[in-house]
């Protein structure tokens, strides 16, 4: 009777500090973009032309669809949806999670002492301390064009539920590449390059590519299950092929967290001076 | 004594000097003037090219991003041109990938720190105000260091396009080492336009906080329209416009020459990047000179 009495209390603790620590995370991104709204014009100035910058892209695809109808069995409506969705997911990781993407400085310049003294998830604490202002304008643009894209409430839903699978893989595969800066040096302009070629790769339909570089993209980068899957989903419902990218961005979340856990053991300190404000 | 000696000495020369700098026709002295005006922007092009060529492993990094681009391209070519022979807009298959790869070469190999980064933080950090009274004109001195930074860069680039485009697109059809040269003056042409161009837009950092979204229109500008597809393949109604926008001589021109060489049409891609030249450089004194102006220093 104790044992399950105690057993309730540590659920209950656990519970409450996990939702103390979301709430953190919570101000920790609203104070950011607070922050960023201090210059309203240069805030929304970078939104728009953002918007405008990925809206350039559709020229692009105009032009090729005047030469074929269908591009790697895609059409204009479906290579909407592929830019819409890899947009999305692109601007909502770099507005929740920004600071991953420049993980490997921070362990190169010790400068994750800060976070480490915090009575907090060290990780989440890394994770939500900067948001990407333009990244607002990817995550507008994505929904516009896939409202324009054809309209309809399941598909919407659907590429909401992708919009966050997609944010988290390629957050994850940031991390994962960023946690090996406790290893090796120089992985900050490699693991750059590598969150390129993942977006290079997205935004083309996965019809012209063939045999291992295809593999390649469900495989071994996180491109296939980012936005192909999701896209094929979305056009032709699979429930098989929706868990398929569920599990996906589960178990590449894992296991980026394991390796900078793992990183963060070897991780020493710098005798680096400075205040954070 | 020795010191006095050699005090002596020294003034005997500077006078002797003086004295044959006074006969000395005044042409001489104009192409002296020149020489060390054009000293120090050799000086510091050199520095930057000596301190660039320190960070080559971190240069050959950004192969990775360009493979997977013309890769990319490959593959979206080799699937629109069903049929062997195919043309599109008058290019087969290989000119219109190796148009892709000089023109992305010249992006990639052109980026520079200097004309983007270094400018907008000197204007918004104020730094500006201690580097616009050195004995150098602060515009070519960003330049000067841009052409440090391109130098090292588009060779590699240009060396990688060549293995990657031998390998797995093949030669280019009709190329002789007669169109060499001009396209080479072309490209370094289109560069330099670029760096101005650029540098213009980071010198509307007097007035705007942030220039970065106008980098990122210019940017695609030339990236979208630019660099994917040669002007030929726009509807003939857009085609007289895009030949006024800096696409034309940054990198249809350039390209063009490589991939498709007609002695006839390299004057006017040349006289086209020499007026966008004169053009880009004098909107870029110009707006130097109106922006430091409006400095005000705060002190710190």
């Amino acid at each position: 009777m104790l044992t399950a009495v105690k057993g309730k209390g540590r659920h209950t603790s656990r519970t409450m500090s996990m939702r103390n620590q979301l709430r953190v995370c919570l101000l920790s991104i609203q104070y950011n973009i607070m922050r960023e709204m201090i210059n309203k014009v240069t805030f929304l100035t970078n939104i728009c032309f953002m918007i405008l910058n990925n809206a350039s892209f559709l020229v692009q695809w105009v032009i090729l669809f005047q030469l074929k109808d269908e591009i790697g069995g895609y059409t204009l409506k479906e290579i909407m949806l592929l830019w819409g969705l890899c947009a999305s997911s692109y601007g909502l990781s770099h507005i929740l999670f920004a600071r991953v993407f420049s993980l490997p400085e921070l362990i190169i310049n010790g400068k994750l002492d800060a976070y480490l003294v915090l009575p907090k998830n060290v990780l989440l604490g890394v994770m939500t301390s900067s948001t990407n202002t333009s990244a607002i304008g990817d995550l507008a643009y994505g929904l516009i064009v896939a409202s324009l894209s054809g309209f309809q409430v399941k598909r919407m839903l659907l590429f909401l539920l992708f919009t966050v699978t997609g944010a988290v893989m390629i957050t994850a595969f940031a991390l994962l590449l960023g946690s090996l800066s406790f290893w090796l040096v120089r992985m900050e302009l490699f693991g750059d390059q590598m969150v390129n070629v993942v977006i290079s790769f997205a935004t083309y339909p996965d019809g012209i590519f063939k045999g291992a570089v295809k593999t390649l993209l469900y495989f071994m980068i996180p491109t296939g299950m980012m936005v192909y899957q999701p896209v094929h989903v979305m056009t032709d419902f699979d429930l098989k092929g929706l868990l398929v990218v569920i599990g996906y961005a589960g178990a590449l979340s894992v296991a980026a967290v394991t390796v900078f856990y793992r990183g963060l053991r070897r991780y020493s300190s710098g005798n680096l001076m400075g205040a954070r404000v | 004594m020795i010191l006095n000696k050699l005090g002596i000495q020294r003034s005997l020369k500077d006078n002797q000097l003086a004295e044959n700098s006074w006969v000395e026709p005044i042409g001489y002295n104009l192409r002296k003037g020149r020489s060390v005006f054009m000293r120090k922007y050799v000086v510091i092009y050199r520095s930057v090219l000596m301190e660039n060529l320190q960070y080559i492993g971190n240069i050959a990094l950004g192969f990775v991003s360009y493979f997977i681009f013309i890769f990319v391209f490959i593959n979206l070519w080799d699937y629109l041109y069903a049929e062997p022979g195919m043309r599109i807009a008058g290019y087969t298959k290989e000119q219109m990938i190796w148009y892709v790869m000089i023109t992305e070469m010249i992006w990639f190999g052109s980026r520079s720190e200097a004309v983007v980064g270094q400018v907008t933080a000197d204007i918004r950090g104020g730094n500006i105000a201690y580097l616009m009274n050195k004995p150098y004109h602060y515009t070519l001195y960003i330049l000067a260091r841009h052409t440090g930074e391109w130098c090292i860069r588009i060779p590699m680039y240009a060396l990688f396009a060549a293995a990657i485009g031998l390998t797995m697109v093949g030669e280019i059809e009709g190329f002789g080492l007669l169109a060499l040269l001009p396209s080479a003056i072309s490209i370094v042409l289109g560069i330099t336009i670029n760096g101005i161009f650029k540098l213009c837009i980071s010198l509307v950092s007097f007035w705007i906080e942030d220039v970065h979204p106008f980098q990122w229109m210019y940017d695609k500008l030339i990236l979208i329209v630019g660099t994917v597809f040669p002007i030929e393949i726009f509807p003939a109604a857009m085609r007289p416009f895009m030949k006024l926008t800096p696409i034309y001589t940054v990198c249809y021109g350039p390209a063009k020459l490589v991939v498709d060489f007609h002695m006839e049409q390299y004057p006017e891609i040349l006289s086209a990047q020499l007026l966008y030249l004169g053009v880009g450089t004098s909107l870029m004194f110009f707006l130097y000179g109106k922006g430091v102006k409006k400095l005000y220093v705060n002190g710190g």
